[in-house]
């Protein structure tokens, strides 16, 4: 258990270099999956809600610093993405979760909710359509998201971790 | 007093966890444009983007056989505009002589590489392998074959930040080639605007747009973009101006730094809006 809150650090760079290196190459119209996020839910739901609000702390920490974006912005949201992952965070229903589509809805909801944070901190222009905003900067990057978040479920080990 | 402490902490830590962190990141949030955030950020991007420069790299190499195809042709069609332009080079030259002005224009450019973007596109901007080791400062304009990238926002010693016209911070004063409007272009999160130009200013869908030389931070004409359409058209006294950018942000990767030598005294300007908070 204890190395798993290791790697949930270390994991973040290799990650975070595919994040901003491969991944604009599979873009759609400037949309890209968040695999950051992706990271933060699945921690989170292992490892509790405490743990996955500091962690997406920390992840957003460190992102503002890398991306040059807006300090503050991303830590906001995605501190408050790794509370609501941290939610669905039960012990005997965890298995569970990351073996069907329910952690797929879990990175959609979270995903949205990052998005739209996000933008609201970094980019919005409060004159801009919000419904645009929504759409563009929110469902639409989240369920690129959660498309890809397949992948967890699909590689997810059979027998459970502790086992 | 400790065991309500202890009670109210056992049944709420996630909760104060999650305000403490919050109001930690609002703190930060007003705080980021201070110049010892800024150096700091400038340490952490730097050392990431020596990594991600070698993963652009190897991602580059396979892109470099079919790209050099259609740069030959491009190549020779350049070399016949080129060699039209010296013409009205020599002409134009002959022309300023004759009316006694001088000519001032020449831009060193730097090229450079996209080694990484921003997570979203909410964010707009890029890494490239260019920094201070090269002679890259902030407030330099960046372009492409297409036209303006955007300015350059902070730099390490071998790499610098970008932030592309598709950010929210960015704004430039830009003019209408045809009429010769002037107006402030800015990102407004969907779209590229220009924004409060009176109604009565002669702005057309497909009028071509490019810097203004009144520009603080980009003096010289460098395209940016066509008009598409015009918003608020029935109500007020101002309109919005919608632009389609030429350059395509999703898709760039190579770009060129000008090396413009800024002036201090129009830097100090309150005008200039890459010094505005």
């Amino acid at each position: 258990m204890r190395s798993e809150y290791l790697w949930s650090i270390i994991l973040f760079f290799p990650v975070l270099l595919i994040q901003t290196t491969i991944l604009p190459i599979i873009a759609i119209h400037g949309i890209v999956p968040d695999l950051i996020l992706i990271l933060l839910v699945f921690y989170s739901m292992r490892l509790g809600q405490l743990y996955g609000t500091v962690l997406g702390f920390l992840y957003g920490f460190l992102l503002d610093m890398i991306t040059g974006s807006l300090l503050g912005s991303t830590m906001i949201s995605l501190t408050v993405a790794g509370f609501i992952a941290g939610y669905f965070s039960n012990e005997n229903k965890r298995d569970y979760y990351f073996k069907n589509y329910i952690f797929v809805l879990i990175v959609f909801m979270c995903s949205s909710i990052n998005s739209v944070l996000n933008s609201f901190f970094s980019s919005a222009d409060l004159n801009t359509n919000l419904i645009h905003l929504l759409l563009n900067q929110g469902i639409l990057p989240a369920l690129y998201t959660s498309l890809i978040s397949f992948l967890v479920v699909f590689f997810y080990p059979k027998r459970s971790f502790e086992s | 007093m400790f065991e309500i402490f202890s009670v109210i902490w056992k049944k709420f830590k996630e909760y104060i966890v999650l305000v403490l962190l919050l109001i930690i990141s609002l703190i930060i949030l007003s705080s980021s444009q201070k110049q010892s955030a800024k150096k700091a950020s400038s340490v952490f991007f730097g050392v990431f983007a020596n990594f991600s420069s070698v993963i652009s790299d190897a991602l580059d190499i396979a892109k470099y056989k079919s790209e050099n195809s259609s740069l030959r042709k491009t190549n020779a069609e350049l070399m016949l505009e080129i060699n039209k332009l010296r013409q009205y080079g020599i002409e134009n030259s002959e022309l300023k002589d004759l009316l006694g002005i001088k000519d001032t224009l020449h831009y060193p450019i730097l090229p450079a590489n996209v080694v990484s973007k921003s997570l979203s596109r909410s964010q707009g901007t890029f890494t490239l392998n260019v920094g201070r080791r090269n002679n890259v400062r902030p407030g330099m304009p960046v372009i492409n074959e297409f036209g303006l990238v955007g300015i350059v926002y902070s730099t390490s010693s071998n790499y610098s930040i970008v932030r592309t016209l598709e950010n929210l911070d960015l704004s430039l004063t830009v003019k209408d080639e045809r009429s010769r409007v002037d107006g402030i272009m800015k990102w407004n999160g969907a779209n590229l605007v220009i924004i409060n130009v009176p109604k009565t200013f002669d702005v057309e869908p497909g009028d071509r747009i490019i810097t203004s030389d009144i520009s603080s931070i980009v003096a010289m004409p460098v395209p940016i973009g066509v008009v598409v359409g015009l918003n608020n058209v029935e109500t007020g006294i101002f309109n919005e101006v919608k632009l389609k950018p030429f350059v395509d942000f999703v898709t760039t990767e190579n770009v060129f730094v000008i090396k413009v030598v800024e002036s201090k005294e129009e830097d100090n300007l309150e005008l200039n809006f890459f010094n505005r908070k």
